[in-house]
């Protein structure tokens, strides 16, 4: 419950604000996770395109394996997105552990919750044994090699450019706070018809 | 993107967005331009320091923050479509406006990573705003002043609630940045000015509301019926339960806050508030429920950290109140008189009224005169309009020095209430 406040009472009672009218329903977290794995899905990388990277990078001898290590991270995604979704979605979740731990030395506390960001509740062990196979598949071809196309699939982003509206506005976080005022008159002694 | 040196809202844009795909041009702005983003709205950090529900903010504003940045990092056109015809963004910074703490408030729980991640969604949610009062963004990207005016004002990206909550946010650090954007909302729409104009009443109801939760005025439809003899008397500040009292009084603390912020960065609107005899009520307001209140949180027994907490929020209610009366004083009579104004005459006749009518309200005035002395104001007057009725001065110079006497009060000694 916030505090009573003027603004509160003024959307009450005056006719200047919109009345709750709106058609839509609010969103809630399941809803919005759904919504950003499909926009995850859209943007940049795609599991076709790190397929074809590993393919291409490697030697001939070593596709064999890394096809099974890339099966191994398609498994993973689909225990964490849940084994009825759909091959998009697991793909998809594929790509997104794969971008959160190529460049990492751990699944630490920033990646897990970047995880549970997107998916939500998921079973810990899947993400390590993914995050050892992402790691064996980048040591195999080089992490500057690996870090270079990525970033090549993601810099179409508009805001990983840095392009954000205000960026160059300087912005003051002061706020409003209670006026330094002179002791209440019973701690200065000067209430004498104080009766507790 | 639509093409450059037009204005927005006369672009169009070439796609294949019609029904199957076919080819069609549609304005640049338009709602099928608009992605389906699905914002969620802001919740407060959460009051207990609790894993679980640090975690949940955290997880909740990261969506929002995220969110948000995307939006500031969209072209002109397409920030315009989301910001027109995405419900879900409106009721995001909507729901912002109303939910995030004031820094004057009780701070809620003391994590730092909620008090960061606080500070990046307070930073995008102004940022936000401001694009939206900015109608032209560089000589490519903009909008024709007027339709924007009729943009901000239909689709409600702007209302009085909103602004004052802005200023009452953001003012204290942002006044000028927050000064523009105010004055082009109320240029380039001037029915912001009419819609002003029809809050003030329900402020001054706010007024009412707080001094017959104080007991120190009747409702007016059940002052005129007889009580029962078996009726309790209602409650006063003296007797009400020590939670409704702290939440009177916070609610006082920020009614006079917000009032004060909206006029300090947009002191324009000062004349609106007079149009309604603002000053006489805020006087009157301020007697009434000042004295009585300060006397209840004095003598009642409380725990001393909450005593003294409600002792600061009423003295800084009072000086705000204080404030607000001189801002309206300054800006609606001293200053067009010492710019030299047209209606220079009844300028300086309401300024005398406005004090004459300070003179009954005693606790008031002497409150007043510590901050702004009346004296230094009739000085000020006498110079820039020498042939000033010196008695009507000296008449109001007395009454001063009288309502000291009456609350025993020495002129010379600050002494706040």
């Amino acid at each position: 419950m916030p505090p009573p406040r003027l603004t509160g009472a003024l959307r009450s009672f005056s006719t200047v604000s919109r009345q709750d009218d709106f058609t839509q329903e609010e969103f809630d977290l399941k809803a919005k996770r759904l919504k950003r794995q499909e926009q995850f899905s859209r943007e940049g990388l795609t599991w076709q395109k790190i397929v074809q990277f590993f393919t291409q990078h490697l030697e001939k001898k070593e596709q064999q394996a890394v096809t099974q290590e890339l099966k191994s991270i398609l498994q993973c995604a689909k225990q964490i997105v849940g084994v009825d979704t759909g091959q998009d979605t697991i793909e998809s979740a594929a790509v997104f552990l794969f971008q959160t731990l190529h460049n990492k030395d751990q699944v630490g506390h920033e990646e897990t919750q970047a995880i549970r960001q997107m998916f939500g509740p998921f079973p810990g062990s899947a993400v390590e044994s993914c995050y050892s196979t992402v790691s064996h598949m980048v040591t195999s071809v080089g992490e500057s090699q690996v870090e270079a196309f990525v970033r090549t699939q993601n810099g179409s982003r508009a805001w990983d450019r840095g392009a954000i509206f205000g960026r160059n506005i300087a912005f003051s976080f002061d706020g409003y706070t209670l006026d330094s005022l002179d002791p209440p008159p019973w701690l200065d002694g000067t209430d004498e018809g104080l009766d507790f | 993107m639509a093409s450059a040196k037009v204005p927005l809202d006369e672009q169009h844009i070439t796609g294949s967005t019609g029904p199957a795909g076919r080819e069609c041009t549609l304005p640049a702005l338009h709602p099928d331009h608009k992605e389906e983003r699905c914002f969620l709205p802001y919740k407060p950090p959460p009051v207990d320091s609790s894993a679980a529900h640090i975690e949940e903010f955290l997880e909740h504003a990261h969506f929002v923050s995220e969110d948000l940045e995307w939006l500031l990092s969209l072209p002109h056109d397409k920030f315009w479509c989301q910001a027109v015809f995405d419900e879900s963004l409106q009721k995001c910074l909507d729901s912002y406006l109303r939910h995030a703490p004031r820094a004057l408030e009780p701070p809620s729980c003391s994590s730092l990573a909620v008090a960061e991640m606080q500070r990046s969604v307070h930073r995008s949610v102004f940022m936000v705003f401001l694009r939206m009062a900015t109608h032209k963004e560089s000589k490519e990207h903009f909008i024709t002043p007027a339709v924007f005016g009729e943009i901000i004002y239909n689709n409600f990206l702007f209302d009085i609630p909103k602004i004052l909550d802005l200023c009452v946010l953001f003012g204290k650090g942002n006044s000028q940045l927050l000064h523009k954007m105010i004055e082009n909302i109320f240029t380039q729409q001037p029915s912001y000015y009419s819609d002003l104009n029809e809050t003030i009443p329900s402020v001054l109801q706010v007024l009412d509301t707080i001094l017959e939760r104080f007991g120190l005025q009747s409702e007016p439809a059940t002052a005129l019926e007889p009580l029962k003899l078996t009726a309790h008397s209602r409650p006063t500040a003296h007797t009400m339960p020590q939670e409704d009292l702290l939440d009177l009084v916070m609610y006082l603390c920020d009614t006079c806050t917000t009032l004060h912020s909206f006029l300090d960065i947009f002191p324009e609107a000062c004349r609106t508030f007079q149009a309604h005899g603002f000053l006489s009520r805020l006087s009157s307001f301020y007697e009434l429920a000042v004295p009585d209140v300060e006397k209840a949180v004095r003598k009642r027994n409380f725990d001393k950290s909450v005593q003294e907490d409600l002792w600061k929020r009423l003295a800084h209610s009072c000086k705000k109140m204080v404030e607000i009366a001189h801002l309206i004083v300054q800006h609606t009579c001293l200053q067009p008189i010492l710019e030299g104004a047209e209606n220079i005459q009844s300028c300086v006749e309401e300024l005398l009224q406005h004090f004459s009518t300070f003179l009954q309200e005693k606790r008031f005035l002497t409150d007043y005169d510590e901050e702004f002395p009346v004296a230094d104001d009739i000085s000020l007057l006498q110079q820039a309009f020498p042939h000033l009725d010196e008695t009507r001065t000296s008449y109001l110079l007395e009454g001063v020095d009288s309502a000291y006497e009456s609350v025993g009060r020495k002129k010379s000694g600050a002494h706040p209430p």
